[in-house]
C-alpha cells in the first residue's frame, strides 16, 4: 500500500519510540535516534519493518527516536504510525494487530 | 501519577504572567510583542501540586519558549523530553512534520538527544531542525550544476521586485563563474509575492545560461533564521540573528554544493541589510569569498537603482519612471498588474522595508 | 453475576497512552490493573493508547492481577474500536464510564458478544463492570449492577458525580455518603463487587488513610489508586486482624472435619456454620495469604 500522508506516532518519553512514517521511493529507508542503537537498532528496524510488511507498506521514509522501547511498544506505535499514514485512524485492520 | 501537559491560555493575564514569570526564572526575558503574537499554542506541564514545571510554545513551524524545572529525580531530560514530544503531536496534528528550533547552545544535545539535527550554531544560538522535507531534501531538489563547472557563485535576494540591480549582480556573477544560484528569499511577507518574485528573477534572466533561480526555502533571510529582516529590531538582535544565517548558509549550503564566492550589491540604504553584509564578510571567509558589486546607478546620476524606489513610483502611479529602474520583464509584470498592487498597497502591505 | 470471590482491594488506574507505566504495572502486586483508554489520553491520541495496551496484554507478564480496560463512553465515536480490540486482547474486565441505566450495560454486551464472535474467543468470557458518575446512575445503580451475568462490579467516580450534584471533593467525604451507600447495597444485592472512587492528593496520606478505613468499614471490596504508593496502605486497612485469622482457621477446620465425617452439616461449638460465615473465613484466609501474615503450617506470622 502507498502512504497517503506523513504520520506521527509515540512520544519522545522514557520507555516509548516516536516514529515518522513519510513517502518513499527507495523501499524503506530508516533514521534512526537510539541510546541502544549499536545493541537493539536492528531489533528495532526488524520490528518496525515487520509491521510495515503486514501493511503490504515497500516504500517509505522511517524516522525513528527511541527511548528505551520494549518490542510491543515498538509494534504498538508502528502499527499506530501505519494506521494514521494510511489515512485509517479509525478503521483499525484487525488482521494485523 | 506523571505530569500532565495542559494547554497554557496566554490571552488570560494571569496565565500570562505565571508563563512568563517561570520562563524569567529560567532565564528567558524576550517578550517583544511581535514575537509574543506570533506564538499559535503554548503548552504547559504541571506536576502532582498542580505547579508548573515545565512549557513550550510553537509558532508556524517553529518551536519557541522552551524551559522544564528539573524534578530531582536524576531524570532531568524527562520533562524537557515530554514537553518537545507533546509540541512534536501539536505540530504533527496541524500537519507540520518539519520542525525547527531556535534556541541557546546548552539545549543542543537536549534537542539532538530526540532526534533534531544542528543547521547552525553561533555563540549566541543555534538552529535545529527534525523531519521532512529538511536541508538534504532541499539540496537535493537544487538544479544541479553542470558536471564541467569549476567556479560556483551564490546570489540571495528578495527582489520586490526584480530590477534592473538586481539583473547587473547577476550579470556580474555570471560573467564571472561558471555557474550561479540565485536564491530568491521564501518568507511571503513583501508587496511583490514570493511566487510572482521568483518569477519575475526568472523571466529576467532568461537569457543566462548558467544561472540558476532557486526558492531560498527556509534556508536563507527566512523568518526562522533572521527574523529581524522583517521584524523593525535591535543592532544586537540583528547582529546575532545574521551571524546564524550567514553560518548556516556557509556550512549547510555553500560547502555541499561547492560554493565558492557570494556575490552582494553594495548596501548605501538599507541599515539592516548593511549589518547583514558586514556579519557575511566576517563569516564566510576564507572558504566562501565575499564579492560586493558597487551598486547600478540611473543613468548618469547618483541614484542607485532600488527596489524600494520601484514600489514608491508603484504607490505614487508613477509607472512610466519605472523603465529607468526595471527590466522590461518586470515592467511589463507591474503594467499588467498596476492595480492590484496598488491596491495591496492601500490595504497595509508596507513597502518602505525589504 | 460472576460472583467470583477474588480480591479486590486495589485498582490501579494506569495512563493507557503510557509506555512506561504500562509496562512497570505489574510489579507492586496490585489486585487489578486498570487500563484507561478514557480520560487520561488525549483525544488525538485514543488510537495510540488502543494499539499500545493490545501490544501490552499480548506481551508483559502481569501475574494473577485482574486485567479492567476501561474504554471509552458509548456517546463517543471511539468505544466500538476499543470493544473489539480489548476483546481480540483477552482482557478480563471491560469498564464502562458514566453508566447511567441498565440499557447502557445491555448495549455494552451485545458489542462484546459480537467481539467475542468475531475473534473466537468463548463467548461470555469477557467480565464487565459499571463505572457511576451521576445522579441518574447511583439513582439506578441496582438496575446497573445486575444487568447482566458479565458484570463482576460497580464503581463509584466522584469527580463526575459531585460535579453533577453541584458540590465538590471535600476531606470529610460527607458529600459521597449516599451514593457509597446506593452503590455498596445496589453491588451486594446482586452480589458483585463494590469499588470506591479515586484519593487524588498524593500528599495527603493522613487523609487517604482516613477514607479506606471507613470505605473498608462501610464494606466495600477496594479502592480506586492512581499510584503505587497508595497501595501498601490499603493492603494494610484490608490485611484480617490475629483473631480474625484464627477464627477463620476454626471455621476451615471445621469444613475439614465435617468432610472427613461425611457428613453434610457442618458445626463448630455445637452452632451449625452457614454458607456466609464460610465465605467471611475463606476470603479472610485470602486475605491473610495476600499479606502475608500466615505461612505455609497455617502458623501466624504477622507483627
Amino acid at each position: 500500500m502507498e502512504i497517503k500522508q506523513t504520520a506521527m506516532a509515540g512520544t519522545l518519553e522514557s520507555s516509548d519510540l516516536q516514529i515518522v512514517l513519510s513517502q518513499g521511493t527507495k523501499g524503506i529507508e530508516f533514521d534512526l535516534t537510539s541510546d541502544v542503537a549499536k545493541q537493539f537498532g536492528n531489533d528495532i528496524k526488524a520490528t518496525i519493518k515487520s509491521v510495515l510488511d503486514a501493511y503490504d507498506i515497500e516504500n517509505a521514509s522511517v524516522k525513528v527516536v527511541d527511548k528505551g522501547a520494549l518490542t510491543p511498544v515498538i509494534k504498538a506505535r508502528a502499527i499506530t504510525a501505519a494506521q494514521r499514514a494510511l489515512d485509517l485512524k479509525d478503521q483499525p485492520n484487525w488482521e494485523v494487530l | 501519577m506523571a505530569d500532565q501537559i495542559k494547554d497554557l491560555y496566554l490571552f488570560n493575564p494571569n496565565v500570562k504572567k505565571q508563563w512568563e514569570n517561570f520562563l524569567m526564572e529560567k532565564g528567558i526575558s524576550v517578550f517583544s510583542d511581535q514575537e509574543v503574537q506570533a506564538i499559535d499554542q503554548t503548552i504547559g506541564l504541571f506536576d502532582d501540586q498542580g505547579q508548573l514545571v515545565g512549557t513550550g510554545s510553537i509558532a508556524g513551524k517553529t518551536i519557541k519558549y522552551i524551559a522544564v524545572s528539573d524534578d530531582g529525580s536524576g531524570a532531568s531530560g524527562a520533562r524537557f523530553n515530554q514537553v518537545v514530544s507533546a509540541l512534536e503531536m501539536d505540530l504533527a496534528e496541524a500537519g507540520h512534520f518539519q520542525i525547527f528550533v531556535f534556541t541557546k547552545p546548552q539545549y543542543q544535545a537536549s534537542f539532538e538527544h530526540v532526534g533534531f539535527h544542528t543547521l547552525a550554531k553561533t555563540d549566541y544560538g543555534l538552529i535545529l531542525e527534525k523531519g521532512t522535507p529538511n536541508i538534504e531534501t532541499y539540496r537535493a531538489s537544487l538544479e544541479k550544476k553542470p558536471a564541467d563547472a569549476k567556479t560556483v557563485a551564490a546570489i540571495v535576494m528578495n527582489a520586490n521586485p526584480f530590477t534592473k540591480g538586481h539583473r547587473y549582480l547577476v550579470e556580474q556573477a555570471a560573467k564571472e563563474n561558471d555557474w550561479v544560484y540565485v536564491f530568491v528569499v521564501n518568507q511571503d511577507v513583501s508587496l511583490f509575492t514570493t511566487a510572482e518574485r521568483t518569477m519575475l528573477v526568472r523571466e529576467g534572466t532568461k537569457d543566462l545560461k548558467n544561472v540558476a533561480v532557486e526558492n531560498g526555502g527556509d534556508y536563507m533571510v527566512s523568518y526562522l533564521s533572521f527574523p529581524a529582516y522583517f521584524i523593525k529590531n535591535q543592532d544586537t538582535a540583528i547582529k546575532y540573528q545574521t551571524a546564524l544565517d550567514a553560518t548556516l548558509f556557509k556550512e549547510q549550503l555553500a560547502k555541499p554544493l561547492g560554493i565558492q564566492k557570494r556575490y552582494l550589491g553594495t548596501e548605501p540604504k538599507s541599515h539592516t541589510t548593511a549589518l547583514y553584509n558586514e556579519t557575511l564578510k566576517t563569516i564566510l571567509p576564507p572558504e566562501v569569498q565575499v564579492v560586493e558589486i558597487p551598486r547600478l546607478t540611473q543613468g548618469s546620476g547618483q541614484d542607485v537603482v532600488s527596489a524600494t524606489e520601484v514600489r514608491a513610483d508603484i504607490k505614487a502611479d508613477q509607472i512610466d519612471q519605472l523603465t529607468n529602474l526595471v527590466p522590461e520583464t518586470t515592467f511589463a509584470f507591474i503594467k499588467d498588474k498596476k492595480t492590484e498592487l496598488q491596491d495591496r498597497i492601500s490595504k497595509g502591505q508596507k513597502i518602505n522595508g525589504n | 453475576m460472576a460472583a467470583d470471590e477474588r480480591l479486590r482491594r486495589t485498582m490501579m488506574f494506569v495512563p493507557g497512552n503510557n509506555p512506561g507505566l504500562i509496562k512497570d504495572a505489574g510489579i507492586f502486586g496490585v489486585d487489578s490493573i486498570m487500563f484507561d483508554l478514557e480520560d487520561a489520553v488525549n483525544m488525538n491520541e485514543k488510537d495510540s493508547a488502543r494499539y499500545l495496551v493490545y501490544e501490552a496484554l499480548q506481551t508483559f507478564d502481569y501475574g494473577n492481577a485482574e486485567l479492567v480496560v476501561r474504554i471509552n463512553g458509548l456517546d463517543t465515536p471511539f468505544y466500538e474500536n476499543d470493544i473489539k480490540a480489548m476483546v481480540k486482547a483477552g482482557i478480563d474486565v471491560i469498564r464502562l464510564p458514566k453508566t447511567e441505566n441498565a440499557d447502557m450495560i445491555h448495549e455494552l454486551e451485545n458489542l462484546v458478544e459480537a467481539a467475542e464472535k468475531e475473534f473466537g474467543r468463548e463467548v461470555g468470557s469477557t467480565h464487565l463492570m459499571a463505572a457511576i458518575e451521576s445522579a441518574m446512575g447511583v439513582v439506578n445503580a441496582y438496575e446497573i449492577a445486575s444487568a447482566s451475568d458479565r458484570m463482576i462490579g460497580i464503581a463509584l467516580s466522584a469527580e463526575d458525580y459531585t460535579t453533577d450534584m453541584k458540590t465538590h471533593r471535600y476531606p470529610d467525604g460527607q458529600e459521597l455518603l449516599y451514593a457509597r451507600n446506593a452503590i455498596l447495597h445496589a453491588a451486594r444485592a446482586a452480589k458483585i463487587a463494590a469499588f470506591d472512587t479515586v484519593f487524588t492528593n498524593l500528599d495527603d496520606e493522613e487523609g487517604f488513610i482516613r477514607e479506606t478505613k471507613l470505605i473498608h468499614q462501610l464494606g466495600f471490596d477496594g479502592k480506586s489508586l492512581i499510584n503505587p504508593r497508595q497501595i501498601a496502605p490499603v493492603n494494610k486497612i484490608y490485611a484480617p486482624t490475629q483473631k480474625e485469622i484464627l477464627n477463620a482457621q476454626n471455621v476451615m477446620a471445621a469444613i475439614e472435619e465435617a468432610k472427613r465425617k461425611g457428613s453434610g452439616v457442618i458445626a463448630m461449638n455445637g452452632q451449625m456454620v452457614d454458607r456466609p460465615v464460610v465465605l467471611r473465613a475463606e476470603r479472610v484466609m485470602m486475605l491473610a495469604k495476600a499479606n502475608n501474615l500466615i505461612d505455609a503450617e497455617g502458623n501466624y506470622i504477622g507483627e
